[in-house]
C-alpha cells in the first residue's frame, strides 16, 4: 500500500510529546473514530515507531506503517 | 567483488551496533554485566550522585549555597567539582554515551514539547528527587542497583514504585480529560545525519580524551567510570531501556516486555554482585583497615516507610516526566527538551533533600539506625544463598504477574 495516499479520516498531533504520551493520545483518538477508518499520527518521539504497532498489535487494530515528513513522521493506524 | 562483500558486511556491523533498535534483554544482559563491572572496578553506579551534585551547583550559582545552610552542613565553602565528583563523572559518562548512539543512530534532534509538557517537566523532575532522597536512591540507586546490592531497602521502593506509577497513570488519565491548556504545538529541529554523525565521533573523542586526562594521580579510577557509565548509555539509548516502563506498560497497554527484562537484568546482576561481595567480607586492607565499606556499598537505611513512601513520589514524578533516573538522562542525550527541564529540578529537590536528610540526620548511619526505616544487607540474615533465592523468587513472581496480566489484562487500568 502507498502510504502517501491514503486519507486518514482523523489525524491526531503528538509533535513534541514524549512517551507515554503519544500512546495515551492515540488510545484515546482511536476511540473516537469506526472500525475500518484510519488515524494518521504525527509524532516526533522515536520511541513511537515501536512502541504504537506493538501495542496496535496487542490491541486488534493494524498499523499501517509510517513515512518521514520534514522535522515528524507520520504512522498510520487502522481501527480493528 | 570480495571488496564489495567486505564493504557491506562492514556495513551491516556498523547497523547492528549503531543504527539498530537492541533488544530489551540483550540490553538487560549488558546493564548487568557493566554494573558489575563498575562495582568491581571501583563502586557502583546511580544517577542521583550526579544530578544532585549539579543541583548543588545551580544552587551556589543563585548565591543561596551560605543562605540555605549547605555550606554549615557540608563544610564547604563550593560543592563538590563536578569534572572529579565520581557521582557526576557518571552522570557525564551516561549521557555523553546516549548523545553518542542517538547520534550514530541518527535519533537526535532537538525536540521541544508542548507548554503543558514544560510545565510537568518542572513539578515531575521536583518529585522525583523527594522521592529520591527518601529511598535512598532513584531507580537505580534505590531498587535497581539496591536489590542488585543485596540491600533490602531495594525491596521496599519496589513496592512504592508499583503504586506510584499507578497514582501517576492515573493523573495523566485524568489530565488528558480536563486539561486542554497547551498540550500541542511541540517542534522539532532535525539535524542532518552527517552532522549527527560529526557530533556522535567528536563526543566520543571527548569521551576517550575526558577518560585519558583522568589517568594520573589519585583520580584514574575516574577514567573507567567515564567509560563504563557511557558504554551503559549507550546501551539504555539503543535499547530504549526505560525502567519506568516496566512499571507502568502492565496498567497502560498490558505489554510485559520492559518488565521482565528488568527481572532478568537484576537477577543476573544479583548473582555478579554476590560473588564479588562475598569476597571481601572480613577483609582488611595493606594498612589493616577493614574493608566492610565494600560489601557496605549501597546498603541503605530506607528499608521501611522511605523506601516506599519515596518510591511512590519518584514514580509519580518519573510518569509524568516520561523517564526515571536513567530514562530521564539518556533522554536528555538523544535532545528531549522536557527532560532538559526535568533534570535541574531533579537535581535541585535532591540536592536540597540530602541536605536536610544531613542536616536533621534522617538516614543515620549503619551503625545508629535510621529515622526512614533500616538498614539490612540482606545476606547477614539469609546468608548469600538464602538472598539469591529471595530475589529469585521476587522477580519470579513479578515475572510471573507481569506476564499473566500481559494474557488477561486484569490489571489494566482503563482511561
Amino acid at each position: 500500500m502507498d502510504l502517501n495516499s491514503i486519507k486518514p479520516d482523523q489525524t491526531l498531533d503528538a509533535k513534541g510529546l514524549s512517551c507515554p504520551m503519544p500512546l495515551l493520545r492515540t488510545k484515546k483518538a482511536i476511540n473516537g473514530i469506526n472500525s475500518g477508518q484510519i488515524l494518521e499520527v504525527l509524532g516526533t518521539d522515536p520511541g513511537s515507531k515501536n512502541d504504537l504497532p506493538s501495542w496496535c498489535e496487542r490491541s486488534g487494530h493494524t498499523c499501517l506503517g509510517n513515512v518521514d515528513d520534514v522535522g515528524f513522521f507520520r504512522i498510520f493506524i487502522k481501527k480493528g | 567483488m570480495s571488496d564489495n562483500v567486505f564493504a557491506a558486511k562492514a556495513k551491516g556491523l556498523y547497523q547492528i551496533l549503531c543504527q539498530d533498535n537492541w533488544g530489551k534483554n540483550t540490553v538487560a544482559i549488558l546493564v548487568a554485566l557493566l554494573s558489575i563491572l563498575m562495582l568491581v572496578w571501583d563502586r557502583p553506579w546511580g544517577a542521583v550522585g550526579a544530578v544532585r551534585n549539579w543541583g548543588e551547583w545551580i544552587i551556589y550559582g543563585t548565591g543561596l549555597w551560605d543562605l540555605l545552610g549547605f555550606a554549615d552542613v557540608y563544610d564547604s565553602d563550593t560543592p563538590k567539582a563536578f569534572l572529579t565528583h565520581s557521582g557526576s563523572v557518571i552522570g557525564i559518562g551516561f549521557i555523553g554515551g546516549a548523545f553518542l548512539s542517538a547520534c550514530l543512530g541518527g535519533n537526535f534532534a532537538i525536540r521541544i514539547p508542548p507548554k503543558l509538557e514544560m510545565v510537568k517537566a518542572v513539578f515531575a523532575g521536583l518529585f522525583m528527587g523527594a522521592g529520591a532522597t527518601l529511598a535512598g536512591g532513584c531507580n537505580v540507586g534505590g531498587f535497581y542497583n539496591a536489590i542488585g546490592n543485596l540491600s533490602a531497602h531495594g525491596f521496599a521502593m519496589m513496592v512504592g514504585l508499583i503504586i506510584g506509577a499507578i497514582i501517576g497513570l492515573k493523573y495523566v488519565y485524568w489530565e488528558m480529560e480536563n486539561i486542554s491548556w497547551g498540550v500541542s504545538g511541540g517542534k522539532t529541529i532535525d539535524l542532518p545525519v552527517a552532522l549527527q554523525i560529526i557530533f556522535g565521533i567528536a563526543a566520543l573523542v571527548a569521551l576517550l580524551a575526558g577518560a585519558y586526562s583522568y589517568s594520573n594521580g589519585d583520580i584514574e579510577k575516574l577514567g573507567g567510570i567515564l567509560l563504563i557509565t557511557a558504554l551503559l548509555g549507550y546501551a539504555f539509548q539503543r535499547g530504549r531501556w526505560c525502567m519506568i516502563q516496566g512499571f507502568r506498560e502492565p496498567h497502560m497497554t498490558g505489554n510485559a516486555k520492559m518488565a521482565k527484562s528488568v527481572a532478568l537484568s537484576i537477577a543476573i546482576l544479583a548473582v555478579g554482585i554476590a560473588i564479588v561481595k562475598s569476597k571481601y567480607v572480613g577483609l582488611s586492607d595493606m594498612n589493616g583497615n577493614s574493608m566492610d565499606y565494600f560489601w557496605q556499598h549501597y546498603v541503605r537505611g530506607t528499608f521501611g516507610w522511605g523506601g516506599v513512601v519515596g518510591g511512590i513520589l519518584f514514580a509519580f514524578g518519573a510518569i509524568q516526566a516520561g523517564g526515571c533516573g536513567t530514562g530521564t538522562l539518556w533522554r536528555v542525550g538523544e535532545g528531549q527538551i522536557k527532560l532538559w527541564i526535568v533534570t535541574p529540578f531533579f537535581g535541585l529537590s535532591c540536592a536540597v533533600g540530602s541536605m536536610l536528610s544531613r542536616k536533621y540526620n534522617w538516614e543515620g548511619s549503619i551503625d545508629e539506625g535510621s529515622s526512614l526505616g533500616s538498614y539490612v544487607y540482606l545476606p547477614h540474615s539469609l546468608g548469600y544463598g538464602g538472598t539469591l533465592a529471595l530475589i529469585f523468587l521476587v522477580m519470579g513472581a513479578w515475572y510471573l504477574i507481569v506476564a499473566w496480566n500481559e494474557e488477561t489484562n486484569k490489571l489494566m487500568l482503563e482511561m
